[in-house]
C-alpha cells in the first residue's frame, strides 16, 4: 500500500513521537504534582524581614505578630503597627525599613507577597488547627530557621487528608516558640479549674471568644479531641464548601 | 539512504529519553525541597483557584484604594469588640471607668494570663517582668521591673489601661489581647508579684 519509503518514515517517526510524548506525559503527571512546583517557593519580599532573626534569635514568638491565629481561619500577616511597636525605637533609622516606616506614615499597607495559598475552592481554618494544639512547624516547617519564608509542605489535598487520617503520625505538638495556648499545663496547676467569671459592668462583658470552654486537651499526645464535633475531617464538605 | 537514516536518528533518540528521564528522575526524587524558586508556582489548569471575591488581606480591584479589607465605618463598632474608650494620657480615669478585675484568678485564667505574658510582653518585659528582654538588649527602652514597688502599687484598672493604651513609648496592646486576655495577663502579673 505504502511505498517503502514512506514506510520507514512512519516507523522514525513512530519511534520518536512514542517515547519523546510518553515522557512528556510522565513528567507532567509526576513532575507537576503541588510537592515538586510548590514547594520551595520563596519570593522576595519588600521588605527583607527575617524570621530567623525576630523568632529564631529574638524569640518573638509567632503569636506576637500572627495574633488571630487562634481565632480566626486566616493567620493575618501582622500590620505595620506591629513592627511600629518595636522599630519605633529599635534601628529606627535603617534603610531597610525604610518602607515600613512610610507605611506607618502614610497608612499605606505594605504589599507582602502571599507565598501559602490553596485554591479558593478549598477552605482552611487556621483556629481550628491550633486550638488543637497543633504547632505551626507541622504545615510550614520550620519558619525561625529561615531567613526568607519558603513554602514547606506541599499543601495538597493528598497531605491534608494524610493527617487527618492519622494524626499522631503527622502532628508536631505545640512549640514553645510558637506561643500557642495549651491550656493548664500538667503538674503546674490543677487541670480540673475552668474560668469563673463573676458579674460585671457592661465596658467590661467578659469577651470570651473562642477559649470560653476549656481548651482541648490531648487525651493522648499528639492526637487532639474535636471541640465541636464537626462534619469529620475526611468530609469533603468540610473543606469544599 | 534510509537505513542511514534510521541509524542516525537512533543515538538522537536516546539522548533525548536519557535526558528527559535523567531530569524527570531529579524532579521527582527531590521535590522541589532541594531548590528554591522565586517565580509563582506554574498552573497548569487554573480551575477556579482565583475566584473573584474580596479575601483577607488580599488587595482587590473592586476599591479604589485596592484594599479588600475595608475600614470601620464612623459612628459603628465592630460586632466583637467594644473599643477601649481611654487615650494613653487618661490613666488617672482608670480606676473609675474600668473598675475591678471581673474575673476571678483560677489556674486557668494564670495559665491563659501567662500564655499571654510569654508571647507578648516577654520581649521587652522578660518572661520573669524584671525587664531587660532580648529586644532591650537589641536597643529598646527598658521597662521598669513589674516585680518593684511601683508596679505592685499600680491598681488593677491601671495595669489594664497600660496594657490597653500604652505608656509612654510602650504601645498599646487592644489589637492583640481582647478583655479578657488582658485581665488574665493582669492576675499574672499580681502572681508574679506576689511570689517576688
Ligand atoms: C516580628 C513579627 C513576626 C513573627 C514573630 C513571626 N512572623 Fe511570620 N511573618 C511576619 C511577616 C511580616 C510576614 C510576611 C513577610 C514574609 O513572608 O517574610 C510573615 C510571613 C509568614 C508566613 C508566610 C505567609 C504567606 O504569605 O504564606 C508564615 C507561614 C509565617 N510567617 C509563620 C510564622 C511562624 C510559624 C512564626 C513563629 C516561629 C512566625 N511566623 C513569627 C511576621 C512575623
Ligand atoms: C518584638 C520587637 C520587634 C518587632 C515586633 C519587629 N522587629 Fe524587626 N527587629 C527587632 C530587633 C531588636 C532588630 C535588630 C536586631 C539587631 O540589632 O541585630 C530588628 C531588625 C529588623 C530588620 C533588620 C534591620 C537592619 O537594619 O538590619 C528588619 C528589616 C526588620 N527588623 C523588619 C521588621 C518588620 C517588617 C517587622 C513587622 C512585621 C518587625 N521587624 C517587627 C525587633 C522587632
Ligand atoms: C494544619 C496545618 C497548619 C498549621 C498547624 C498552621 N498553618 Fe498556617 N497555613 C496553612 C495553610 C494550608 C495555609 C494557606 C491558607 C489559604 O491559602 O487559605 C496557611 C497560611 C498561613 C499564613 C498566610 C496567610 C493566610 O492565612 O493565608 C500565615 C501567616 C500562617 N499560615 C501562619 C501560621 C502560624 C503562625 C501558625 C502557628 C501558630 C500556623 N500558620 C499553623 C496551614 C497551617
Ligand atoms: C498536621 C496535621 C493536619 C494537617 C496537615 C491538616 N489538618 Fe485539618 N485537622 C487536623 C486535626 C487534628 C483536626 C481535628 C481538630 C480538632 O480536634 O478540633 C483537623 C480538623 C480540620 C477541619 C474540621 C473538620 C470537621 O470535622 O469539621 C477542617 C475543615 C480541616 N481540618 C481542614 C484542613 C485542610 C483544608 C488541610 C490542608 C490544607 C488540613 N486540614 C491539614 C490535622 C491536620
Ligand atoms: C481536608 C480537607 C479536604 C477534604 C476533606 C477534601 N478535600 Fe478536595 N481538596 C482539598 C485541597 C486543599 C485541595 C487543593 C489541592 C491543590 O492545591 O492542588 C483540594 C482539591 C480538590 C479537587 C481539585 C483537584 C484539582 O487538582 O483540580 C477536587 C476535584 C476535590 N478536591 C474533590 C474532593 C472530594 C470529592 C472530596 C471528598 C471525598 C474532597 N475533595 C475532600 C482539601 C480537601
Ligand atoms: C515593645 C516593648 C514592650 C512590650 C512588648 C511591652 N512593654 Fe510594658 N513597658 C515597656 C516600656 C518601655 C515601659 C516603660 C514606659 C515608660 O517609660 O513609662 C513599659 C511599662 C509597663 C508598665 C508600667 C510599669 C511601671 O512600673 O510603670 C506595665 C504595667 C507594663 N509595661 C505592662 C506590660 C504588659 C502587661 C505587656 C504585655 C501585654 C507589656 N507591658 C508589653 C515596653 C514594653
Amino acid at each position: 500500500m505504502f511505498t517503502k519509503e514512506f514506510d520507514t518514515r512512519v516507523k522514525t517517526t513512530v519511534k520518536v513521537i512514542v517515547p519523546v510524548v510518553g515522557v512528556i506525559v510522565l513528567l507532567v503527571f509526576f513532575g507537576f504534582r503541588n510537592t515538586v512546583t510548590d514547594v520551595g517557593y520563596r519570593p522576595q519580599q519588600p521588605v527583607p524581614f527575617s524570621h530567623k532573626l525576630h523568632a529564631g534569635q529574638l524569640g518573638v514568638k509567632c503569636v506576637y505578630c500572627h495574633t488571630s491565629v487562634e481565632t480566626s481561619a486566616h493567620s493575618p500577616v501582622p500590620s505595620t503597627s506591629t513592627c511600629m511597636n518595636c522599630h519605633s525605637l529599635v534601628k529606627s533609622e535603617s534603610p531597610k525599613l525604610k518602607l515600613v516606616r512610610e507605611s506607618a506614615e502614610k497608612g499605606t499597607p505594605i504589599e507582602w507577597v502571599r507565598i501559602h495559598k490553596l485554591p479558593d475552592y478549598a477552605h482552611f481554618n487556621h483556629s481550628r488547627h491550633i486550638r488543637a494544639q497543633i504547632d505551626c512547624a507541622s504545615c510550614h516547617g520550620k519558619i525561625e530557621e529561615m531567613g526568607v519564608v519558603a513554602q514547606n509542605k506541599p499543601l495538597s489535598m493528598g497531605w491534608c487528608i494524610d493527617c487527618h487520617r492519622n494524626p499522631s503520625e503527622f502532628i508536631i505538638p505545640a512549640r514553645p516558640i510558637s506561643g500557642i495556648f495549651t491550656g493548664v499545663k500538667a503538674g503546674k496547676y490543677d487541670s480540673t479549674a475552668k474560668a469563673v467569671l463573676s458579674p460585671v459592668k457592661a465596658l467590661t462583658e467578659p469577651q470570651f471568644g473562642m477559649w470560653e470552654s476549656e481548651v482541648p486537651k490531648s487525651e493522648v499526645p499528639g492526637i487532639p479531641v474535636p471541640k465541636h464535633p464537626g462534619i469529620g475531617p475526611e468530609n469533603c464538605s468540610s473543606c469544599h464548601h | 539512504m534510509e537505513q542511514e537514516k534510521s541509524k542516525k536518528s537512533i543515538p538522537f533518540i536516546k539522548i533525548i529519553i536519557g535526558v528527559a528521564l535523567l531530569g524527570f528522575a531529579v524532579v521527582v526524587v527531590s521535590g522541589n525541597k532541594m531548590w528554591y524558586s522565586e517565580d509563582r508556582p506554574i498552573e497548569i489548569l487554573s480551575d477556579m483557584d482565583n475566584q473573584f471575591k474580596a479575601k483577607p488581606q488580599v488587595g482587590s480591584t473592586f476599591f479604589a484604594d485596592r484594599a479588600a479589607s475595608r475600614p470601620v465605618i464612623e459612628i459603628t463598632v465592630p460586632r466583637d469588640g467594644i473599643s477601649y474608650p481611654l487615650e494613653k494620657p487618661d490613666f488617672e480615669r482608670a480606676d473609675s471607668v474600668i473598675g475591678q478585675n471581673p474575673l476571678q484568678a483560677s489556674d486557668f485564667v494564670l495559665a491563659r494570663g501567662q500564655n499571654r505574658f510569654e508571647a507578648l510582653c516577654a520581649p521587652c518585659h522578660n518572661a520573669d517582668g524584671k525587664g531587660n528582654g532580648k529586644v532591650v538588649e537589641k536597643g529598646f527602652q527598658n521597662p521598669p521591673s513589674l516585680l518593684d514597688e511601683h508596679a505592685v502599687g499600680l491598681s488593677d484598672a491601671h495595669i489594664f489601661h497600660i496594657i490597653s493604651a500604652g505608656q509612654n513609648i510602650m504601645p498599646g496592646y487592644a489589637d492583640k489581647l481582647n478583655m479578657n486576655d488582658r485581665w488574665t495577663v493582669v492576675h499574672y502579673i499580681r502572681s508574679m508579684q506576689a511570689k517576688r
